[in-house]
């Protein structure tokens, strides 16, 4: 029965694309409605499979027993030589997938009818987001790594589009466009990726590949390569270094956009992509260990880059990279279920502090946080939201993110002490920016007075969602907890529930707990001391060492590099091939066929005199030439 | 003795020396003049080969008569278009019948 | 009264070549015809022959059309000898009435019709070599081509007037008939192009 759910989870959404895509001009409200409906019902479904789903556990073991899968032929051509399925396979990963997809889903459709009131496409802004729903449930629905690919594109798409969706502004058109292009390069080695495992595999189905990889039909070298350009597919969408550069400026697109697109849901397909292929990765842990050092460098640099950005948006973006990067880490160390974990959470919560950001964009119609201050008194449920989620950032207990975040350092220092040690400097610097934004927004002296008297509170479609997401962002922290997950029906915790190897159970160390809070409070208090008030420590500090504040601010310098590359290698082999296309195919093939036949035609043309005896003669020659060859054969 | 080969290799000559006169000669009367020669070589070719080998049906003979016929109308008729060309043009040259030239 | 120069001119080529050339030819012939290494058939042969080609060559190389015109005449006379060695003494009358009787005169009337004065113009085209050379090649293929063959075979029976009229009214009626329609058509439409417009308008 699920699998049924299952199909039509993704033809709700894909229907409303395509209704709204041709009529959003004729619907009244542009078709809003639909949107908000079919993202209901899509959300209610979602958690009637998430329900189905406990029926599949037998004696606390994921027992799949093909119910949960579902495939129908497309193309087959030599009987299982090339063999292209649509095919769906819930598990337990899928369903931490679909439960964050959908819940976030709807709050940011129930959030953009109030956001986006007034835009001038706003019915197509519906459609795009239809049409990105449409494609991440495909992919987190997908049984077969070639479907995934496809969705994978799609979400691609969607977030083209709809990060550039302001395409009047050059900005915007230039984000979307740098989004598409890095995550191209990611996509790439997907592709590659996907192609090596068919060609040794012979299918593209995920759980025969598993198999194959576990039974040892793959050479070593050939599966780790293979498994690092999947896992390069995974760094492009996922904005991990070397391809983080697109994430902060795809906050060019409308807040609701960022808080589902950038921060819940489409970045966190390279995180279940790797875990879905995390059986493989079990295989070769090189590529495991580089996924850990991926992570872990991501981690630590996004966080210093968020620390001296000015603008509200930005800072949530590096945080958002910085968090992928954790998750990261923990796939690295081969914690599925705690890597998952902390997806729910992180998707709940920073979605959250987005959505926040935009009710604050929305009521003072600033962004940079230079210019605001003070807004507490005015805009209370988004203060007190705001500074929900961002306890939960900064990992404070009982929030959820500290759940979660507590246990990727409890794993990383038991399997890997150095990256604990990396880890937990980050965790401090996230919660010294967390705080610096806070106080820099909300308390102090209003800086742009003109900005501050017009701001006011969001009216119930914005504060709603927010309200409901700083509900989960505090309870969906103790799913952790065997009793809190069999109360829902599920075999146990989440890290019971999901996992690759065995189930395991949660323990509760409270003495790593108080160090982790400890830390965290840390963070804060620091923060404290340099924004509070009139922040005259952090200009201090800023003067004290303006390289490194130019370093950060600057991102490292990677986009000037990336951008030197494209300038200097890229164009330079399009002007070479513009220039071998301009000379030799055009000038030379083209013009110069045709030229060569004028030439020829006009030396030719003398032989036409009009003159009979000359005609005369030419026939005679003829009429020779023949007579002469009849004579030899002859 | 006169065998045919004599008959067909003179009527050979006669045909070259009428090609060469189409080929080269101005005027368009000495061109007709020409082929005249042409259509007699032609001829000669015919009867030697019906006197020689087709004795009893003498085809070639007929196919001369009607090859003369033919020559006659034939220059009746060219002579009356050079006739008016001249006429037009005061000149029988065929170089200079040449208003098909580029 | 002097001569006309051209006259003189072509009196003296024309003895020139007549004695030096015909000259020896014929008395050359005539000595082996009567000394009995040819046969009387093979002298005539030869003499027409000779004939032929001085008659074609003239017409075709002199530079005087009414030369042209008459060398052409000599040429079918020699061309009716031929026949009537080839024992068809019809086609050799016809020969003569047609060609020297009809295209011959008609050609001179067409050569006084257009040519303004007697001079001598200029009547060799500019492709002189490429001509020679082509029906130069064009002869010694047609001639090593009749000549490599052989046939064994002699004239047997004379071809009579009878049987040419039986064989032409009975076997070959129907293009009897045609080429009668097509002497028709060539003389209607030779008068129809060749006169003049203003005498009908004149009539209208």
């Amino acid at each position: 029965m699920s699998m049924a759910m299952a199909g039509i989870l993704i033809a709700i959404p894909a229907s409303i694309f395509v209704l709204l895509a041709l009529t959003w001009k004729m619907l009244p409200r542009g078709g809003d409605f639909l949107v908000v409906l079919g993202f209901l019902a899509v959300w209610l479904l979602g958690l009637g499979i998430a329900a189905d789903f406990t029926k599949y556990f037998h004696e606390g073991v994921f027992a799949p027993n093909g119910a949960n899968a579902f495939a129908f032929d497309w193309i087959n051509i030599g009987d299982g030589l090339f063999h292209i399925q649509f095919s769906t396979w819930v598990d337990s990963i899928t369903v931490v997938m679909i439960v964050v997809v959908t819940t976030v889903a709807l709050m940011v459709a129930i959030y953009s009818t109030g956001y986006m009131r007034g835009e001038e496409r706003y019915g197509w802004y519906f459609a795009a987001l239809s049409l990105f729903v449409t494609a991440m449930l495909t992919l987190v629905l997908s049984g077969n790594l070639l479907q995934l690919y496809f969705a994978w594109e799609g979400v691609g798409l969607a977030s083209f589009l709809l990060i550039g969706f302001y395409w009047e502004r050059q900005s915007a058109a230039e984000a979307a466009k740098k989004a598409f292009i890095t995550t191209r390069v990611g996509d790439v080695g997907l592709l590659i990726g996907i192609v090596l495992l068919w060609r040794e595999a012979g299918t593209f189905d995920i759980q025969q590949i598993i198999e194959f990889a576990e039974h040892g039909g793959f050479n070593s070298t050939y599966l780790t390569v293979s498994m690092l350009f999947l896992f390069l597919g995974a760094v492009g969408k996922s904005a991990q270094f070397p391809l983080h550069v697109w994430l902060p400026d795809a906050m060019e697109g409308p807040t609701p956009v960022s808080a589902l697109i950038h921060a819940a849901t489409m970045v966190v397909a390279g995180v279940y992509l790797v875990a879905r292929m995390m059986p493989v990765f079990d295989v070769v842990p090189a590529a495991r260990e580089v996924v850990l050092y991926t992570g872990l460098i991501t981690a630590v640099m996004a966080a210093t880059m968020g620390l001296v950005s000015n603008d509200i948006k930005r800072v949530l973006a590096f945080s958002t990279v910085s968090q992928l990067g954790f998750m990261f880490v923990a796939l690295g160390m081969g914690a599925v279920g705690v890597a998952m974990f902390h997806l729910l959470t992180h998707a709940f919560f920073k979605a959250l502090l987005f959505l926040g950001s935009g009710s604050v964009i929305h009521a003072t119609h600033e962004q940079t946080v230079e210019h605001l201050g003070g807004l507490r008194k005015k805009l209370p449920i988004t203060t007190w939201t705001f500074c929900i989620g961002s306890l939960a950032l900064a990992g404070v207990i009982p929030f959820a993110g500290f759940w979660s975040k507590d246990e990727i350092l409890h794993t990383a220092m038991h399997d890997a002490p150095f990256a604990y040690v990396v880890l937990a400097a980050t965790a401090i610097l996230t919660a010294i920016y967390t705080t610096r934004v806070v106080l820099l927004t909300f308390w102090g002296e209003p800086k742009d007075h003109h900005a501050y008297e017009h701001a006011h509170e969001s009216g119930w479609t914005m504060a709603g969602p927010l309200v409901f997401l700083s509900i989960l962002a505090v309870f969906s922290g103790f799913v952790v907890f065997h009793s809190v997950g069999a109360a829902l029906g599920f075999p146990g915790g989440i890290l019971e529930t999901v996992y690759t190897e065995e189930p395991e159970l949660f323990h509760f160390d409270p003495v790593f707990a108080a160090t982790a809070v400890g830390m965290s409070l840390a963070g804060i208090g620091i923060g404290f001391a340099y924004w509070w008030g009139d922040a005259q420590r952090a200009v201090r500090a800023r003067a004290w060492a303006p390289e490194l504040h130019a370093l950060l601010v600057n991102r490292y310098y990677i986009d000037d590099l990336y951008q030197g590359i494209i300038d200097r290698v890229v164009l330079g082999l399009g002007g070479i091939v513009a220039a071998f296309e301009r000379h030799v195919v055009n000038e030379s093939g083209v013009d110069g066929g045709s030229q060569l036949i004028g030439w020829f035609g006009m030396r030719l043309k003398f032989l036409q005199t009009g003159r009979i005896p000359n005609y005369a003669l030419a026939m005679a020659v003829g009429v020779v030439v023949l007579a002469v060859m009849a004579f030899r054969s002859a | 003795m006169i065998s045919l080969n004599h008959y067909l290799a003179l009527s050979g000559v006669l045909f070259a020396l009428g090609f060469y006169g189409v080929l080269v000669r101005r005027s368009a009367i000495l061109i007709l003049i020409a082929v005249e020669l042409m259509l007699a070589a032609v001829s000669i070719n015919f009867v030697a080969f019906a006197s020689y080998l087709d004795a009893k049906l003498f085809t070639g003979v007929i196919f001369a008569i009607f090859v003369i016929t033919i020559a006659a109308a034939e220059v009746g008729l060219a002579l009356g278009i050079v006739l008016r060309i001249y006429r037009e043009r005061s000149t029988a040259n065929v170089d200079e019948a040449s208003t098909l030239k580029w | 009264m002097p001569l006309p120069a051209q006259l003189d001119r072509t009196i003296v080529t024309g003895t020139i070549m007549a004695s030096a050339i015909g000259l020896p030819y014929i008395v050359a012939l005539s000595l082996l015809g009567l000394m009995g290494r040819i046969s009387g058939a093979e002298v005539v042969w030869w003499l027409l022959a000779g004939l032929i080609l001085v008659g074609a060559i003239g017409s075709v190389t002199s530079n005087n059309v009414v030369h042209a015109a008459l060398s052409l005449v000599v040429a079918a006379m020699g061309v009716a000898g031929m026949f009537l060695l080839l024992a068809s003494e019809f086609l050799a009358l016809v020969q003569v009435l047609v060609y020297g009787g009809g295209v011959a005169i008609l050609l001179l009337f067409a050569l006084m019709m257009t040519n303004a004065s007697d001079d001598p113009i200029v009547v060799d085209g500019s492709q002189k070599p490429f001509g020679f050379g082509v029906a130069l090649i064009m002869g010694i293929v047609m001639v090593s081509a009749m000549v490599g063959a052989s046939w064994d075979a002699t004239i047997t029976t004379v071809v009579s007037f009878r049987d040419i009229g039986t064989r032409l009214y009975r076997d070959y009626g129907v293009p009897f008939e045609v080429a009668s329609l097509v002497l028709l058509v060539a003389l209607v439409g030779a008068i129809a192009i060749a006169r003049r417009d203003t005498e009908e308008s004149d009539a209208a």
